[in-house]
C-alpha cells in the first residue's frame, strides 16, 4: 500500500485538477465524487502504479479521464437518453455574483456539454490545464494531429453557440 | 470575435473549488479499501505459490488430461497374454503348496513329540562310504 504521506500528497497536488477534468466531463457532482474516490482507491492498492512515471499529474489526469469515459458509457446505457443527461448538469464553473458572468458561465457549462465527450476532455485541458497538444496527446493517448484537430472542432462549436452572448456581453 | 479573445475569456472562467470535505472521506475510504484487500496470512501463501504463474499450471492439467485421455484409449490386453497369465497360475499354486509341505516338516521335526518318537533308521549311506569304513576296521 502507498505510504499515507504520499496518498495526501498526491490528493492536495491533483485532486483539484482532477475535480475540474471530472466536473467538466460528467457533468455530474455525484459522478465525479465517485470517480475520484475510485481514482484514489486504486492509487491506495497499488503503491506501484506511479512507478517510474515522470508527469504525475497527466498519467492521473489520463486515469481519470479513462474512468470517467467508462461512467458515461454506463449512464449512456442505462438511462438511453442524451437530452437528459444535458438537463442535469453539475456546472465545472465556479459561482459568479455578477449577473453577466453568471449567464456566460453556465452558457459555457451547457455547451460544453453538448460536445463529445473527447473533445471536451482536450478542450479542458488547453484551456484550463494548460497544456501542450504534446501533453494532452501522451495523457489521452492520442496522436498529436488528433488533440489538435478535437481541438479547434471543439472551440469552433463553442465559439457558434456562445458568439450571441460574448458580443452581447463583451 | 477574435480567437485569441474567445479562447482567452474561456480560459479565464475560475473552475469551480473541490468541496474541502471530500479530502478526509476519499483519503480514508482509500485506506480503508487498501486494508482490506490484503489477504490474511493464512490464505495467501497457497496463493502466492500458484497464482504467479497460472498458465504453468493450466498447462500441467492439460498434460495430465491428455495423458490419462491415452490411458483409456489403450487397447484391453490380447486374450492370449491373458491366458498365458491364467497358466501360470497353477505352477505358481505347485510351488506354493511344495513349500508349504517342507515347511510342515521343519516343524514337525522341532516339535517335542518329535524327540520321544522312535528314531527313525538311518539313512543309507554311499557304497564308497561303507567299503572304506570296513577297511579301516
Amino acid at each position: 500500500m502507498a505510504a499515507p504521506l504520499q496518498l495526501d500528497r498526491l490528493y492536495d497536488d491533483h485532486a483539484q485538477a482532477i475535480f475540474a477534468l471530472l466536473m467538466n466531463l460528467t457533468r455530474s457532482e455525484a459522478d465525479t465524487r465517485d470517480i475520484l474516490q475510485e481514482l484514489f482507491i486504486k492509487l491506495a492498492r497499488s503503491p506501484g502504479l506511479l512507478n517510474g512515471v515522470r508527469d504525475e499529474r497527466a498519467f492521473l489526469l489520463r486515469l481519470a479521464h479513462n474512468l470517467a469515459i467508462d461512467q458515461i458509457r454506463r449512464r449512456l446505457t442505462r438511462e438511453k437518453n442524451c437530452q437528459s443527461l444535458a438537463d442535469d448538469l453539475d456546472s465545472a464553473f465556479a459561482v459568479s455574483g455578477h449577473p453577466d458572468e453568471s449567464a456566460f458561465r453556465l452558457a459555457l457549462a451547457e455547451a460544453l456539454a453538448e460536445l463529445p465527450a473527447e473533445q471536451r476532455a482536450v478542450v479542458h485541458l488547453k484551456l484550463w490545464e494548460g497544456m501542450t497538444f504534446e501533453e494532452i496527446a501522451s495523457a489521452l493517448a492520442l496522436s498529436v494531429n488528433t488533440a489538435a484537430s478535437r481541438f479547434r472542432y471543439g472551440l469552433d462549436k463553442l465559439r457558434a453557440r456562445l458568439r450571441p452572448l460574448y458580443d452581447e456581453i463583451k | 470575435m477574435k480567437d485569441d479573445n474567445f479562447e482567452e475569456r474561456l480560459r479565464r472562467q475560475p473552475l469551480r473549488p473541490i468541496p474541502s470535505e471530500w479530502r478526509g472521506e476519499i483519503l480514508g475510504a482509500a485506506r480503508a479499501a487498501a486494508s482490506s484487500s490484503r489477504q490474511p496470512a493464512s490464505t495467501s501463501w497457497w496463493l502466492e505459490w500458484l497464482w504467479p504463474c497460472p498458465r504453468a499450471w493450466a498447462g500441467l492439467a492439460a498434460a495430465w488430461i491428455v495423458i490419462l485421455a491415452l490411458q483409456y484409449q489403450t487397447p484391453p490386453p490380447r486374450k492370449a497374454e491373458a491366458k498365458d497369465h491364467a497358466n501360470d497360475q497353477p505352477s505358481k499354486t505347485m510351488a506354493i503348496e511344495e513349500r508349504r509341505r517342507e515347511l510342515f516338516e521343519v516343524l514337525d521335526l522341532l516339535s517335542p513329540t518329535a524327540a520321544t518318537a522312535p528314531a527313525k533308521p538311518p539313512a543309507p549311506r554311499p557304497r564308497g562310504q561303507a567299503r572304506s569304513e570296513t577297511a579301516a576296521a
